[in-house]
């Protein structure tokens, strides 16, 4: 029902703009919708898109917050959320993008991160004239204006602008006076730290935490555990869905880490924590709970 | 004298080890402080440990199959731990020694294999005779099906953390506690005794298998227990450290443009310049680009290559 009301206006929309310009004898091109994407590429559809394959959880989850959860047609493996997206048909874990899986959905629009190995993919799903949008998604800032695009490539441009509009907003805040230090630790051997170019520094700054690594430009980077300990956060973090504290929090040469010594882990959920998303006020909120509550402050 | 100044370079680089690191470390306190004592000697020990017994096993392994580049990690032992340590971690084997005891356990395996193929003539253990060729080969062969089934996993399974084990794989010393130090002091004294007993057989073996068995050498077992141990030394390296290649191959022929090709030299030699050569690389993994760290592989080719290159040229010059 509502997505013919929306076809209609656009019909209205698209004849307004046909009278308006009419004088000239030729149909307007912008009859369809033109965006250009983050790698710099014009990306038209002659109409909004209906069959929506997304090669990310992050992108996954902001069509279905902005409502056009329903268009999606593919998903990744990793797009568990919303519950609803485990409906979708899985294409496969997008690293690389399956192309043949991805064409066989039939889609009109695929959501494409922009990485260099993604690129190639991008070229061949185009020599397959199926459009692609390819979009940035790094940090908490990319989270609105991939939102304001994919608005406009489904037509959702209301819901999508306040999405945005909200996620912009947290983006920008100012970050939280720091209560605690904390360092997020990828892998631990060798020792893998996430740095300031990363989603989850700025999540961690927002809740109150002090990313120590906050120094490395990049978003992940090898260090030793000596540069740990002499760092001493009163945290250590990682992406964990079980509940239990990770193997190397009983090696010896971790226990030198004082907070490893002391069990204080946040153990946070990849589902929340690993991919910026639209739940973003959520991730930080439970982030300062854990940080200031439960899980023995220091 | 050669004993004396490697043995002072070892002691200077274990030194340096101690005292350089990313984290400072107030004077007053370097003797108290745990990232001193928990973290960087262990770790320096460690280092030097397994640059010794990569050296070793090369020099071991280098006599053995009689081809100047033969690696201790060409005959398939680190495919085999590869797999062991993707086994490890798509299983998810509990427990914080897991990795490295699967990664041991796959390097032998791989060992196991390749010794079986290398076996020929006779049947069973008792008449076979190791071939050199067939060794070689066999190693490069389950090498390579190792690690298509690895990338295999990998690619198929859908833990993240599986990419990881890759990381692993590349080597590095971060493991390194007293636990891992204590390991490898009661475990390499007696592969490293083997190799080092059988010197002046693995000189005779230099002339060839024929001339070698005519002048006293037990050849067929001597081939057996040098390959068995060289392998064992390697299966605990790559169990602490992951896979650090270049070691091997290199170190037994700078001793050898440095010091000549007698195994009474060689060994001991390879031992102490294979740990300085790891030992500074590790160091500076740590220290040249803090509070980053670098892969200790890749230090160990830049600082290696240009020593070897020009080891190389003055003794083909001369």
């Amino acid at each position: 029902m509502r997505r013919w009301a929306h076809r209609t206006h656009l019909a209205g929309f698209l004849a307004c703009i046909a009278t308006a310009c009419g004088t000239g004898n030729r149909a307007p091109l912008s009859a369809g919708i033109t965006v250009t994407d983050d790698a710099g590429r014009a990306v038209t559809l002659a109409r909004p898109a209906r069959r929506i394959v997304s090669l990310l959880p992050s992108f996954t989850e902001l069509l279905f917050a902005m409502g056009a959860g329903d268009r999606l047609v593919g998903r990744t493996a990793w797009c568990d959320y919303p519950p609803a997206a485990l409906a979708v048909p899985n294409v496969g874990d997008g690293m690389p993008p399956n192309i043949e899986a991805v064409a066989a959905r039939r889609p009109d629009l695929v959501v494409l991160y922009r990485s260099a190995q993604n690129a190639p993919a991008a070229a061949q799903l185009e020599r397959l004239a199926i459009p692609v949008v390819v979009l940035d998604l790094n940090q908490l800032t990319d989270l609105g204006h991939a939102a304001r695009i994919l608005g406009r490539l489904t037509d959702r441009k209301q819901s999508a602008d306040s999405l945005a509009r909200v996620m912009d907003s947290a983006a920008a805040q100012p970050p939280a006076p720091s209560t605690h230090s904390l360092v997020f630790i990828v892998w631990d051997n060798p020792p893998i730290i996430i740095g300031a170019g990363s989603y989850l520094d700025r999540l961690a700054a927002l809740a109150g935490g002090r990313n120590v690594f906050h120094d490395i430009g990049s978003p992940s980077a090898q260090v030793s555990i000596e540069t740990i300990a002499a760092r001493d956060p009163d945290f250590v973090a990682v992406l964990s869905d079980s509940a239990t504290q990770p193997s190397f929090a009983a090696r010896p040469e971790w226990r030198v880490v004082r907070a490893v010594r002391r069990g204080h882990f946040l153990l946070l959920p990849g589902q929340l924590f690993g991919r910026p998303s639209p739940r973003v006020a959520q991730a930080v909120r439970e982030l300062r709970r854990r940080l200031n509550g439960e899980g023995g402050a220091p | 004298m050669k004993y004396a100044a490697l043995l002072g370079v070892a002691l200077a680089t274990v030194a340096a080890g101690l005292l350089l690191g990313p984290a400072s470390v107030p004077a007053g306190e370097f003797l108290r402080s745990p990232i001193v004592w928990q973290l960087r000697l262990p770790r320096v020990v460690l280092a030097y440990l397994v640059g010794g017994a990569l050296g070793v096993a090369g020099v071991g392994l280098q006599a053995l199959v009689r081809n100047p580049l033969a690696d201790p990690f060409l005959l398939g032992l680190s495919g085999g731990a590869g797999l062991g340590a993707v086994v490890a971690i798509a299983l998810h084997l509990p427990g914080p020694w897991a990795l490295p005891l699967a990664a041991f356990a796959g390097a032998v395996g791989a060992m196991v294999l390749v010794y079986r193929l290398g076996l020929i003539g006779g049947t069973g253990g008792a008449g076979g005779e190791l071939d050199p060729r067939i060794l070689l080969l066999g190693g490069v062969a389950v090498g390579a099906f190792a690690a298509a089934i690895t990338t295999a996993l990998v690619s198929l399974a859908e833990a993240a953390e599986l990419r990881n084990a890759f990381l692993w794989l590349w080597g590095g010393f971060s493991a390194a506690s007293w636990t891992t130090v204590l390991v490898m002091l009661v475990y390499a004294p007696l592969p490293l005794a083997v190799i080092a007993a059988a010197a002046r057989p693995l000189d005779l073996l230099a002339l060839g298998e024929e001339p070698a068995q005519y002048l006293g050498a037990d050849v067929r077992r001597l081939k057996q227990l040098v390959y068995l141990a060289a392998s064992l030394l390697t299966a605990a390296a790559v169990a602490m450290s992951g896979v650090i290649g270049f070691v091997g191959l290199i170190v037994p022929h700078v001793c050898r443009l440095l010091w000549g090709r007698l195994h009474r030299t060689l060994i001991p030699t390879s031992f102490l310049t294979g740990g300085i050569l790891l030992a500074v690389a590790d160091t500076l993994a740590r220290t040249a680009v803090a509070p980053r760290e670098l892969p200790v592989g890749i230090v160990t080719a830049l600082i290696g290559v240009p020593l070897f290159a020009f080891l190389l040229r003055q003794w083909t010059v001369s």
